[in-house]
């Protein structure tokens, strides 16, 4: 039955995981900063930088990923997988920031005001009262927002790019048996599964020593 | 008032020629630095497929990449650079491999590329250094055998193939209805076939043969030949005529034929 | 590769974008009442006290949030067929998204559940009400409507996955772009058209998400 699962192909898989990986991660770095300057300049409300952060998000956060993925491959001149780590990080880059814009509103006015009594300036109230608040509320969207980056990365299979998912599908391409195509989609979903599960694992790691 | 009037004129004067002069040497630079730049960047770039043995194929075994059009690049970057390993390679699709040239992420594709009059408005072709045919395979257990068999039923392509055009002509020639499901994909269709999605893939023969196994064959007819050019960004004649000498020296010494032996296509 | 008449020719071909917005559409309304009426019933079973049926929705919520739709999709297409079951394209697409986004949504009714009042339960039963009753008749009414603002984030969600579509030739607005693309090498056009198009669907919902979102807050 595992006829497939040769030593290359299981290399071939890992190689794929890789560069999933590789995507997933710099989407995730990526995404968090920008996106949080983008919510953060959002929420602020006050000039040019918020329009243009809200012109952004509205507009990026209302189309799917795999138009950003398709014509970011076609009309930039980047090599493949930069090309889908760009794509997917203007993509996160308005959901994250829409979840910090979220955290941020769920502080109450009261704690900005106690703050500039206590004479804390704007920018002093947002790093030193707001934003630790704001990170403990946020965990659990982040986290659902990351595991969903190492997802989509599925998406970026249909610009050949040898992730795990079109990397399983090249070979798929070369088996027929009803059996390896069953046991070779139930391996690279189970993949997916305990990398996320994984991720999920480390955050509430992280959560209970910080407690 | 008159002075200045005076010195004005001549500065626009000036000013004019110095444009034009300008625009003349950088339309001169415009035409024929692709080349140069090349040969700054010390590698030629080509996008190749990775998936069809014998022409363009990543050895999953040993992570190279091997084949006719791959020996072929190499030829042309020994021509640029006297060393035939000075290449990067990027792994294309018949649909990523157009585009990929207009961004100028390669210089060039050798990538199974079926030169037509409708993409030579869009592309440089070089000289045809191998003539293919559309295939089709279908599952022996589906009971098709020819074209014909095929009125009704579904045909799996690759987004931006030929394919489509070339079996719709066909097909309206001896009369009968297909329809079409498009892939991004070769793998895909392979597995769409296998799966009963489709009733048969279709490609170049030369693809087709890539995916061959004891459960599908190929229909005994051949259609619209598929003359492959290596393609370069309109414009670049510099390269244009490089790539083009390679092919005919080539063809004209026997190397041509003595690449297509050895890669097991003749 | 933004001159002039690529988009007009763009606008003479409008009818095979209207043709996958319409699948898309349609796509979009079937999965989304497929998805809620999955949610609820998930949701609902989540909070009873059935542990074995609890645990089955568990490993389904896990599974299906923790796996990309494609692999789920995929899997419809490719691999059912051979067990006879063939679903056309547009039912892989309407089960996977109902699938997929639904066990998101019961994720966000079983939270919402669990925020109504203990008490709002216990008086039910006080006063003779089943479990289904409780449920439907007090408790599901305020937890909807805590609900509304992520539920209606999801559906957003949905419509954006509805382009995975792409994968299985299923006809929707993101094959059809891509096609189309691929056929005139018009890139750029098709996809800055088809955004706009996806924009005028997912905009006005996101903006209603977020007018709701605002009312929740203020209570």
């Amino acid at each position: 039955m595992n006829s497939f699962l040769t030593g290359d192909t299981i290399v071939f898989l890992l190689r794929g995981l890789g560069i999933t990986l590789v995507i997933a991660l710099s989407t995730i770095v990526l995404s968090f900063i920008f996106g949080s300057v983008l919510g953060i300049a959002r929420y602020t409300e006050r000039g040019i930088a918020a329009k243009l952060a809200a012109l952004y998000i509205d507009t990026v956060r209302n189309i799917p990923l795999l138009l950003f993925i398709i014509g970011f491959r076609f009309t930039l001149p980047l090599p493949p997988v930069i090309s889908a780590i760009t794509a997917m990080t203007v993509f996160t880059s308005a959901m994250v920031a829409e979840i910090i814009r979220g955290g941020l509103n769920s502080i109450p006015q009261g704690q900005w005001e106690a703050a500039y009594s206590q004479g804390f300036s704007f920018a002093g109230t947002l790093m030193h009262v707001v934003l630790p608040q704001t990170v403990r509320r946020i965990r659990k969207p982040l986290m659902g927002q990351f595991v969903t980056a190492i997802k989509d990365t599925s998406f970026c299979s249909i610009i050949a790019v040898k992730e795990l998912m079109y990397s399983g599908t090249i070979i798929m391409g070369k088996y027929v048996k009803s059996i390896q195509v069953i046991a070779l989609y139930a391996v690279i979903a189970l993949v997916y599964f305990s990398v996320n599960m994984l991720l999920l694992g480390i955050s509430k790691k992280m959560v209970k020593e910080q407690s | 008032m008159y002075e200045s009037g005076g010195k004005m004129k001549r500065s626009v004067k000036v000013l004019v020629a110095g444009i034009i002069m300008l625009a003349a040497a950088g339309s001169a630079f415009a035409k024929s630095d692709a080349l140069s730049k090349i040969k700054k960047a010390g590698v030629l770039k080509v996008g190749v497929k990775e998936d069809v043995p014998k022409f363009g194929y990543l050895n999953p075994s040993t992570n190279k990449h091997e084949g006719f059009e791959i020996d072929l690049a190499g030829a042309i970057a020994k021509k640029i650079f006297g060393d035939e390993n000075k290449i990067k390679f990027t792994g294309v699709t018949a649909k990523t491999r157009g585009p990929l040239l207009d961004t100028g992420e390669v210089d060039l594709v050798l990538a199974t590329f079926t030169v037509t009059d409708a993409r030579r408005k869009v592309y440089d072709f070089s000289d045809i250094y191998f003539t293919d045919a559309v295939g089709i395979m279908v599952k022996k257990s589906s009971g098709v055998a020819s074209f014909k068999d095929l009125d009704g039923k579904t045909i799996g392509v690759a987004q931006s193939a030929t394919t489509k055009k070339a079996l719709q002509e066909a097909a309206d020639k001896i009369g009968i209805k297909i329809k079409f499901s498009e892939y991004a994909t070769y793998p895909e269709i392979k597995t769409a076939l296998d799966s009963g999605r489709i009733d048969a893939f279709s490609v170049d023969q030369a693809i087709l043969l890539g995916y061959m196994e004891d459960s599908v064959m190929l229909l005994p007819e051949r259609f619209e030949e598929q003359p492959y050019g290596a393609a370069i960004k309109k414009g670049n004649t510099d390269l244009l005529e490089l790539v083009n000498s390679v092919v005919d020296d080539m063809k004209k010494s026997g190397e041509l034929d003595a690449l297509l032996k050895k890669n097991g296509l003749k | 590769m933004f001159e002039l008449y690529r988009w007009k020719e763009l606008f003479q071909n409008w009818f095979v974008f209207a043709e996958g917005f319409g699948i898309t559409v349609a796509l979009s309304a079937v999965s989304l009442a497929a998805m809620l009426i999955l949610s609820i019933v998930v949701g609902l079973v989540r909070c009873s006290g059935n542990r074995v049926l609890k645990g089955i929705m568990l490993a389904y919520i896990n599974f299906f949030q923790n796996t990309p739709l494609v692999i789920q999709i995929l899997f419809m297409y490719n691999v059912l067929p051979r067990a006879g079951i063939v679903l056309s394209p547009f039912a892989c697409g309407v089960f996977g998204l109902s699938l997929y986004t639904g066990a998101f949504g019961a994720s966000i009714i079983e939270a919402a559940i669990n925020a109504v009042p203990k008490g709002q339960k216990e008086a039910a039963y006080s006063q003779g009400m089943d479990y289904i009753q409780t449920m439907f008749i007090i408790v599901l009414p305020q937890a909807v409507r805590t609900a509304l603002p992520p539920l209606a984030n999801q559906c957003v969600n949905m419509i954006k996955n509805s382009s995975a579509l792409a994968f299985v030739a299923g006809g929707d607005l993101m094959y059809r772009a891509d096609s189309w693309a691929s056929d005139t090498l018009y890139y750029p056009q098709s996809f800055i058209f088809t955004g706009l198009l996806y924009l005028s669907l997912c905009l006005p919902l996101s903006k209603w998400a977020e007018r709701l979102e605002k009312k929740a807050v203020r209570v």
